[in-house]
């Protein structure tokens, strides 16, 4: 079933229009879609959409939004389709993000003193390091009993939230903050600003480069190769000597390292603390965005830019329209569902 | 523990059986014929929401869940079309499902609702004591002192094990999802059983979702299914894909449940969100038993092609 789902590409510029048809067509028809509920509901349409789309280009803050909420989301997207190349589904990107933040903040708060060229350093790899470790327990009974990830991961969730729950109000609570919230990481932990006005902290370089390194280990390295072979028949590349269950295991911890990755960069480059909810709804729209990149590692940056987009205009019409943000949420899901029907019709 | 803490906490896991029967009753059914639906949590979603609002502004319950049950049963209707009918990736589609509810659910209440700090409230559902029975010391008030939907689950069970194992109809269901090629050369409609059992699935979870504000909170809010629809997978597991191991095995999820969420008043020292957490752990923790000696049915997961010919 999952060969459906890596697809093979075709190289040139008119192979590449022809594939964006069917995704032009989703979005049209997922905004047509939405545009009929907004219309029935009395609300503006053309203004809305307009919202949605141009927030992020009319003013530089929308820009800098854009890309600040483009770095959680490509990374929690490479999360799933790490695990997805090879067959599996990552579905604890989210528990696996609060886990490396609670490791970042832990690194960050304890050795608050170290200076930046140290404790920068030690804080991303703490994140890195604690969310492998927290996707470690599903991936091993995976590799060793056969259990469903799906649900193994999924359930890591609910005892994270838990435990950023416990370290914010017990381990190191700010009393000042309103919401759990744990105090400050020492400054030598947060991330360089690229921008100071406003701010745009350098987290969308390691984005950018870890994007970068997973297009290249899964489509032009034989070890990545064995990965993908493994996703598309696992049958046949165990004839040929890869050792399946090894490749579920590692393409788990790989994912839940970028996931960990992803918390460790909310800590470090936007709040320089650990806050409960930070993890927002990046698990959902990163696995919708490697669905409708098709786990394709390539267009995964390009779909969670589009993504990002609405998502910063969804923000936008919640303050200006009142319109829920759960609308363009539902929009993401729709879009997804009609590139999904579109490899049907192709299909035919 | 004194009898009547007994009692009190074994209502409670009476009351707490009924969405994972009903969820998991639903999993099961549709994996008998190869669905394999992993929409539980959204469809749970939007039953809870379009149950406690049709509830709240038609002044029923009755119409609440019904509501709530028509729209489940859409939504498995359109699990079983994308999958069945256009053969896309049954976990893909479940997913996609999935956030669709997430998002319906919540639209939906803010839509109706607005953004209020003091929602409306519905009444909850009335215990219904059934004569004599209810008076018998102990076991009365713990099983006889209920609401409908906890004897209706229980029922529901019942009724599902003689229909899967003592009716000509559920040997044809269970065949769809062992070997449906062999099936369909008998003649038994796959496609047709497919969709039946999916749309029955989403009305069953949908119920389940709607249950939760009718019991617990008396209105919607984001987090009130709180994973059941994961766990429920987890005990469809458990219960070996069989209705009776099912009700058995979801006395255990409403127990650990129980101990979890409702016992933190009287918590012993340890912290409440490790309690909090243990529905979770012993979840995955039980899953490494329940997973070795059960065998799902045989094309869980797959879509059937009549025309292929590889699939057997």
């Amino acid at each position: 079933m999952t060969e459906a789902i890596v697809l093979k590409r075709k190289r040139g510029p008119a192979a590449i229009l022809q594939a964006l048809v069917p995704y032009l067509l989703a979005v049209i028809a997922a905004f047509a879609a939405v545009g009929v509920l907004l219309a029935l509901l009395g609300f503006d349409v053309l203004r809305a959409y307009s919202t949605i789309l141009f927030t992020s280009f009319r003013t530089t803050n929308g820009f800098i939004q854009t890309l600040i909420k483009w770095t959680p989301l490509v990374l929690q997207a490479l999360a799933f389709t790490i695990p997805l190349a090879a067959g599996k589904f990552n579905i604890g990107g989210e528990g696996q993000l609060i886990v490396g933040g609670i490791g970042a903040a832990a690194v960050g708060i304890l050795l608050a003193g170290l200076p930046l060229p140290i404790l920068l350093p030690s804080v991303l790899l703490a994140g890195t390091l604690f969310g492998a470790l927290w996707v470690l327990g599903p991936a091993w009974l995976l590799y060793r009993f056969g259990i469903n990830e799906i649900l193994t991961t999924v359930l890591m969730n609910f005892v994270a939230f838990e435990l950023i729950d416990f370290t914010a109000t017990k381990i190191w609570p700010d009393p000042a903050a309103g919401h759990p919230t744990t105090v400050p990481i020492g400054e030598g932990g947060y991330l360089p600003l690229l921008l100071s006005h406003p701010p745009l902290h350098s987290g969308l370089l390691i984005a950018v480069l870890v994007a970068i390194l997973v297009y290249f280990y899964t489509d032009h390295t034989s070890a990545g190769y064995e990965l993908v072979a493994t996703g598309a028949n696992p049958r046949a590349s165990s004839v040929y000597g890869v050792n399946v269950r090894r490749m579920f295991l590692l393409s788990l911890l790989l994912g839940g390292a970028i996931a960990g990755l992803s918390g460790a960069i909310e800590v470090a480059g936007v709040h320089h603390r650990l806050i409960e909810g930070m993890q927002s709804n990046f698990l959902l729209l990163g696995i919708i965005i490697g669905l409708i990149a098709k786990g394709n590692n390539l267009a995964v940056p390009f779909v969670a830019l589009f993504i990002a987009i609405l998502e910063v205009g969804a923000s936008a019409l919640q303050r200006t329209m009142m319109i829920p943000g759960e609308m363009v949420f539902i929009v993401e899901a729709l879009i997804l569902i009609f590139v999904l029907l579109s490899d049907v019709v192709r299909r035919r | 523990m004194t009898t009547s803490s007994f009692i009190d906490f074994a209502a409670l896991v009476m009351l707490a059986v009924v969405p994972y029967i009903l969820a998991s009753q639903g999993t099961m059914l549709a994996g008998r014929t190869g669905l394999f639906i992993v929409s539980q949590e959204g469809i749970m979603l939007v039953g809870a929401s379009v149950g406690f609002l049709g509830a709240y502004l038609f002044d029923s319950l009755l119409v609440g869940v019904l509501l709530a049950m028509l729209v489940g049963g859409l939504m498995g209707l359109v699990l079983a079309y994308f999958t069945t009918t256009l053969k896309l990736d049954q976990f893909v589609v479940g997913l996609a499902v999935f956030f669709l509810g997430l998002g319906l659910s919540s639209l939906l209440f803010k839509v109706v609702i607005g953004v209020t700090l003091q929602p409306p409230i519905v009444p909850t559902l009335d215990a219904i004591p059934i004569p004599l029975l209810s008076r018998i010391p102990v076991l009365g008030p713990i099983l006889f002192r209920q609401n409908i939907l906890v004897y209706l689950s229980v029922l529901l069970s019942v009724a599902l094990y003689l229909l899967l194992y003592k009716t000509g109809m559920g040997l044809a269901l269970r065949s769809v999802g062992e070997n449906p090629k062999a099936a369909d050369s008998l003649g038994i409609n796959v496609t047709r059983n497919r969709y039946v059992t999916a749309v029955i699935a989403g009305m069953l979870m949908a119920l389940a979702g709607a249950y939760l504000p009718m019991v617990y909170t008396g209105t919607y809010t984001e987090g009130i299914v709180r994973g059941r629809g994961w766990l429920s997978i987890a005990l469809t597991f458990f219960g070996g894909w069989t209705p009776h191991l099912i009700l058995l095995g979801s006395f255990f999820f409403a127990g650990v449940e129980v101990l979890a969420l409702r016992v933190q008043v009287t918590s012993i020292g340890i912290p409440h969100q490790f309690l909090r957490m243990l529905p979770y752990l012993a979840t995955i923790l039980v899953m490494i038993f329940a997973f070795r000696g059960v065998r799902p049915p045989a094309f869980l997961g797959q879509n059937y092609d009549r025309e292929s010919r590889t699939s057997s």
